[in-house]
Formats: C-alpha cells, structure tokens, sequence
C-alpha cells in the first residue's frame, strides 16, 4: 500500500528542509548572477548543502 | 504580465506523515471578469514551440503519448491522492463554465475532449449564483479521455446527481487521434456531429494540435462552438527556470524538464488556420501556493502531468537527485514569496498556472461576417473627433 512506506524522494525532501540555511545560501550564490552560470559554479555552497542532506537523511 | 490572476493556495499539511489539505477559494460562477483579447492580440516574449508547426500532419512529435497514458493511469490508480490534486482541473473547468454562460443556447449533444476524471461534467453541475447549474441546458455529454483508468476513477453517482438532465458517455480514446477520421476510415464521430465540442485543460499534450482543431471542426455542427482552455506560456515559468539554472549548474547543462507550451498568438493563429471564426481568446494566471518545491513536483506528478517531452532524462525519475537538493533553494531564493509577505511569512513558493481560454466558431449560416474592406459607410473620424489621435 502506497502511504505505509516513505518514498525515497519525499526522505529528500523533508532532508532538505532541515538544511534551510545551506539551501539559501546556495540559492543566493546561483541568484546572484544568474545570467552566467556554468558547471560548478557554486560547487562549495553545494557541497555544504550536500553534506547537510545527507546527514540528515542517513539519521531517518 | 497581462492578467490579473487570482491567488488561492495550497497549505501542506503534515498529517499521518502525508501531506495535503488544500484551502481554495471557493468557486463562484461569474466571479471575475477576465481580460478579454482578441487573436490578434500579441504577448511580448515567449518562444514558439515546435509542437504548432502548421500544416504538418503529425511529422512532429514531442510528447510520448504513450507515456502520458501511464502516468495517468498510474496517477489514477491512487484515486485519494488523484482526488486531492483535482483543484486545479476542477478550477479551470468551473471558468469555463463560466464562459457558457456567455453563449446563450442548449446544446443537444456536446463532446468533452480530454475530459480527465470528468471535471468538466462535475462543474456543469455546480450551481452558478442566481443561475441553474449549465447541465440542465445541456442534453448528452460525451467524454474522452486517454486514460481508461483516469476517465473512469469516480462512479457516475460521484460526478453527476441522480436527478440530474444530462446523460453522460465515457469513452476512453485518445484525444490527439479519436476526431480525425470519419467513421468511414475507422473513426469514430462522423461529421457535423456535436453542437459544442469542449475541451479543459488536456490540449497542451499533443503533439499534433492543427490537426486536432481541423478535426474538431470537422465534428462540430456548423455555426457551433468550440470552447477550450489549456495551458499555456508561462504556465510553471519558476519550476522551469529554476531548473534549468539547477542542471546548468550541477550538471553543466539543460535538459527538458518542463514542456514547451503554446502561447497565446500562436493559438490564434492555429485556430485561424482551422477555420475557425469570431475567435475570442483570453488568458487567466492561477497562482497556487506550495509549501516547497517536493510538494509541487509531487501534486504535478499525482495529477499525472509529469514530464512526457521525448528526449527528456530517462534515469533516475528524470531528475538528478543533485539538481533536486539544490532546486530548493534556487527556487526560494528567485521566486518566493517569503519577503512581500504574500503567503503571511510562511516561506512558501508561488506556481503560476496560464491558462488560455479559447472560442471559436464553425463556419454556418447566418453567422457574423465582417464587412467587406472600404464598405463602411461612416467614417469613425467624425464620431470619434478630434481626440481620437493617438500621440
């Protein structure tokens, strides 16, 4: 039955919000200049966030 | 932007672990008056999609039809959920009624294109302030529908009232393909058959659309109206360019995520090509409220309109679990609406839905023509005077 178990993307969803303030940052760091982005361009800003979904999702 | 929208919002609501109560406001007939445009009307910006090419019979694909089956079925299958994400279809539905209203006549037998979990058939019978629910100007409805599953989730008791004068058919056909051929060559509606064909929220799936409008045309009764509303333009303009900006980033480049979507010169104009006549077009902008952009993905996906634009990712549901960690934030950080106090502080993030409404007309007898060129016999000048210059 569909509801008994947590599908794998609603765990990252609820992961990334506990991750508020990396979201944002990383948000602010894509928005700033948003006409030029390219690869990577806010890899540290997302490894942070990264590290904090992860964290939170290997707690569930 | 060119219409002003109405804003309900969608609260998600923890409860049992699932989410979801939806506050809307409640749909009252006649309610707004909308900013009608006429085809010739232009929208600044925008892109043309390439699945309204015209004059190409059916040598363009986008979308897999087949695919869209699958995801409605699969959709519909949860009929809770499904029922629960109907408020947008149901919105729609219920202003087109609206537009009904607008043409003063019954209608023997109407065909619904399209028709999803009967939306349109439930809104023809909600009663309208002062007014009698439309169904009772309305003798036969047929609905057609891609998904059987989807077409037939709710019983007739839940769609229609037992006292109600309106019968109603299911057919489960695929609406890109059901009107083009005469029963001769295997269709099934022979020509001029309906007094109305309608058709809500459904149009923006397929690939072939001069096709489908001439073969509507071909069904309807001469001097009979087609009424339409699909999204359209901007319709999820956030969700696209937040993703985008997402894939650029993590994956180096776009991939599509969001489907190209007809605007509203372009429908003018493929209507003008199908023949039609007195083609009023106007747009209306729903902006719902989700509580984060998971919430968003996943009403779009239980109202089975995920992504079916061939060429899109295939692996891992179409997206890249980095590109959804990081969507997140790039969706908040451009388009929420957490500073102008929109959604009372909650960080919330808008989705807006475009909707284009459509009318036109099969050509018939006794219908409005416009005059011939330099037949006027007035000159607009001397009504008008001298104000009337511009500049």
């Amino acid at each position: 039955m569909p509801g008994s178990k947590i599908r794998p993307v609603d765990r990252l969803a609820q992961a990334v919000a506990k991750c508020g303030t990396e979201s944002t940052a990383y948000g602010k760091c894509i928005a700033k200049d948003f006409n030029n982005v390219y690869k990577d361009k806010c890899l540290a800003e997302f490894q942070v966030l990264q590290s904090c979904v992860l964290k939170h999702m290997g707690k569930k | 932007m060119l219409s002003a929208g109405l804003r309900f919002q969608a609260r998600h609501r923890p409860v049992h672990g699932v989410r979801l109560q939806f506050i809307i406001a409640k749909p009252s007939c006649l309610r707004h008056r909308r900013n009608l445009a006429i085809a010739t009307n232009t929208e600044p910006g925008g892109s043309s999609p390439p699945n309204v090419r015209i004059g190409s019979a059916g040598s363009f694909q986008v979308f897999d039809r087949r695919v869209k089956g699958l995801q409605r079925d699969r959709a519909a299958k949860n009929a809770e959920e499904s029922r629960k994400v109907d408020y947008l279809r149901d919105e729609v539905a219920n202003r087109l009624v609206e537009r009904l209203y607008d043409i003063n006549r019954s209608y023997e037998h109407v065909l619904d294109l399209g028709a999803g979990a009967c939306h349109l058939a439930r809104a023809l019978h909600r009663p309208c302030t002062g007014l009698e629910p439309f169904a009772s100007r309305i003798k036969h409805l047929t609905s057609t529908e891609l998904s059987s599953k989807l077409l037939y989730r709710d019983s007739d008791s839940d769609i229609i009232p037992s006292k109600s004068p309106m019968e109603l058919t299911r057919l489960a056909q695929d609406e890109e393909t059901v009107l083009l051929a005469p029963p001769s060559q295997g269709g099934l509606f022979e020509s001029n058959t309906f007094d109305a064909v309608i058709s809500c929220g459904s149009l923006h799936w397929i690939n072939d659309l001069p096709s489908v409008l001439s073969g509507i045309s071909r069904v309807l009764k001469p001097d009979s109206p087609f009424l339409c509303a699909m999204f359209g333009g901007d319709t999820l303009y956030e969700l696209r360019t937040s993703l985008q900006l997402a894939g650029m980033d993590r994956l180096g480049g776009v991939s599509p995520h969001v489907s190209p979507l007809a605007d509203v010169r372009d429908m003018g104009g493929l209507l003008q090509r199908a023949g039609y006549k007195l083609i009023t077009i106007d747009i209306d902008d729903i902006i719902v409220d989700y509580e984060n952009v998971f919430a968003l993905i996943k009403d779009l996906q239980a109202m089975g309109e995920a992504n079916t634009v061939l060429g899109r990712r295939k692996s891992l549901a179409g997206l890249s679990k980095d590109v959804l960690i990081g969507l997140e934030g790039i969706y908040k950080e451009l388009h929420g609406r957490a500073e102008d106090g929109g959604s009372g502080g909650e960080a919330g993030i808008p989705a807006t839905f475009r909707i284009i409404y459509m009318i036109g007309w099969k050509e018939g007898t006794g219908q409005q023509k416009p005059l011939k060129r330099g037949s006027g016999e007035v000159n607009l000048k001397d009504i008008l005077g001298e104000q009337s210059r511009l500049g």
